[in-house]
């Protein structure tokens, strides 16, 4: 889509300063209402008393608060292996694609849904999976001699995340199988061509030519990915809204309910905001690498 | 060469057979589900596939339940966000794509870490704002609070299909007289519609498929959306899960189609940009 082409000087410089900066004007001016309010809101109530006044005491809590350390590890778990596995099944989906086989494809439109049902109803579909009387997971493993007695997937404390995951593998491996399909499609054949000349085995030509040529498309799904694991909510809200206990909290679910289950608003934008930074500290190398490839 | 492959050939069709089964159970278990009795869809153990296959839940959802105003409240919000936000980010795009002004590099970096921020950091004071100014529970309220969402994607995505039009159609215009803002207009825009239909559909994607925005945002059934009313219903003591699959099949059903009319919408704006580099 960004095409690298040289720019030819422009012969109207100041006139076309001026007039770039219209263009761009409507959308700032959106997003300073809409994005920057909001956020400086959620900054000055995050240092703000309940009564009004000024304080630190939010941010010095979050320490001493056992279900926000809790929240912290559930989150970087989640998102650690649900990026991690999306990855590894979607590379492997798409190297699979990238062979010679038959009805690719209708494949590839099937490997897509998934990413198409928004994660609300991807929740709901797997939590009556999981259901351990009435779901079919259980049903299946009974059939084929697995399991002797129902597995409460979702209501076992140390089931009830790796369930939550393996959930979201379903719904998010589509995406970055779709981008690093793209990439494999991309890696000039002449290359495999010329390591078959010199002898390299499979794994050589995938080690020294697939994973080298893909390093960009890799790490951009990874990012992204990454991103969006972090501000994943619905999903976890449907299946377990967080329990049981608070083993799947993850940071989005805790903001929330301190916000409107115990009305704790001030405290409720602290932890958004550590939250905020984290994201923010994650993403900036690749913002970075953004900007100097769009500007 | 053939007899190296076929070991590697068979490998993959074994990991898609895998993954086939995977990816299609859950699908298929949405299905079967809906068009289970209430009875049968709990009974010990589950049938797999439905010995009495019913409509009836589709029949209760439709005709007896708020799913039809659900439905119309999710296609409201979804399609105003994003004909706003695509409309006010082509412009920016443009912007952004043929002008260079200062600051340009730093906005393009505040744009593109607003995306990174996570959603719950805003509910709070949307909460605030929006019953202070009364536009809580209300269309234009919710069409706001996605569009901080879905500009900043809608901005760069739209900069992405304008960079691929030549600069020279826009600089033939200039030459013959158009402004800037026509030659955007007539030049630009009728090229870029696909990438701007595809813009469309992403950010009504994005608006459709979201809980935590009117979870908060809204009250009662008057705003209620598709995906809150299916948590609504999952949240009650009885659970009747042949409905509940039922109203998820007709809410997955738009994306759905929407991504798949994308896929060629998107293939043509990439190889249409491809063909006049």
């Amino acid at each position: 889509m960004n095409t690298l082409r040289a720019r030819s000087p422009s012969i109207h410089i100041p006139f076309r300063l001026a007039q770039g900066f219209l263009f761009v004007l409507p959308t700032l001016l959106v997003l300073l209402v809409v994005l920057g309010f909001p956020i400086a809101v959620a900054i000055i109530n995050s240092f703000s008393l309940p009564d009004g006044g000024w304080t630190l005491e939010n941010y010095a809590k979050l320490p001493r608060d056992g279900r926000f350390r809790n929240s912290l590890v559930v989150t970087f778990t989640f998102v650690a292996g649900t990026v991690l596995l999306h990855l590894v099944v979607g590379f492997i989906i798409a190297l699979a694609l990238n062979t010679q086989v038959r009805g690719k494809r209708l494949f590839r439109v099937i490997a897509i849904l998934p990413w198409t049902v928004p994660d609300v109803i991807s929740g709901l579909i797997w939590r009556f999976m999981y259901n351990p009387t009435a779901g079919i997971i259980n049903r299946l493993l009974f059939d084929w001699g697995l399991i002797h007695k129902h597995i409460e997937w979702l209501g076992d404390s140390d089931l009830a995340l790796p369930s939550v995951i393996f959930a979201d593998v379903w719904r998010g491996y589509p995406f970055v199988m779709l981008i690093l399909l793209a990439g494999l499609q991309a890696i000039p054949r002449e290359l495999y061509e010329a390591a078959k000349v010199d002898g390299a085995s499979t794994v050589q030509e995938f080690r020294f030519i697939t994973v080298p040529s893909m390093r960009g498309m890799i790490l951009i799904s990874v990012a992204l990915d990454t991103i969006w694991q972090f501000r994943r909510f619905g999903l976890v809200f449907n299946m377990t809204a967080g329990g049981p206990g608070n083993v799947t909290e993850i940071l989005s679910l805790y903001v929330y309910k301190q916000y409107f289950r115990y009305f704790n608003f001030e405290y409720a934008a602290a932890v958004a905001v550590v939250l905020a930074i984290i994201m923010l500290l994650l993403s900036l190398p690749y913002v970075r690498a953004m900007v100097r490839r769009l500007s | 060469m053939k007899r190296r492959l076929r070991p590697g050939l068979i490998l993959a069709y074994l990991v898609l057979g895998l993954v086939l089964l995977y990816t299609i159970t859950p699908f298929l278990w949405m299905i079967f589900t809906s068009l289970k009795s209430d009875k049968e869809a709990v009974t010990i153990p589950p049938t797999l596939w439905p010995k009495e296959p019913t409509l009836e839940a589709y029949i209760q959802i439709l005709l007896w339940g708020n799913f039809p105003i659900w439905f119309l409240n999710s296609t409201i919000i979804s399609l105003g966000t994003a004909l706003l936000s695509t409309a006010i980010g082509s412009f920016a795009g443009y912007g952004f794509s043929r002008f260079s002004f200062r600051g340009r590099a730093t906005l393009i970096g505040i744009i593109l870490s607003s995306q990174m921020l996570p959603g719950v950091l805003l509910v709070g004071p949307y909460f605030k704002m929006l019953s202070t100014v009364e536009l809580y529970n209300t269309y234009p309220g919710l069409i706001l609070a996605f569009t901080a969402i879905t500009l900043p994607f809608s901005t760069w995505m739209l900069k992405g299909f304008i960079d691929s039009v030549p600069e020279e159609l826009d600089d033939a215009a200039l030459i013959d007289g158009c402004t800037p803002l026509g030659a955007y207009l007539k030049v630009i825009l009728p090229l870029i519609a696909p990438g701007m239909v595809a813009t469309i559909i992403f950010a009504f994607l994005l608006a459709w498929g979201d809980l935590l925005w009117v979870l908060v945002l809204t009250s009662g059934e008057k705003m209620t959306t598709v995906t809150l009313g299916l948590t609504r219903l999952v949240t009650q003591f009885r659970i009747i899960w042949p409905q509940l699959m039922a109203g998820s099949m007709i809410g997955a059903l738009p994306p759905l189609i929407l991504y798949l009319l994308l896929q060629n919408y998107l293939v043509e704006g990439l190889t249409a940009g491809a063909v006049k580099e």
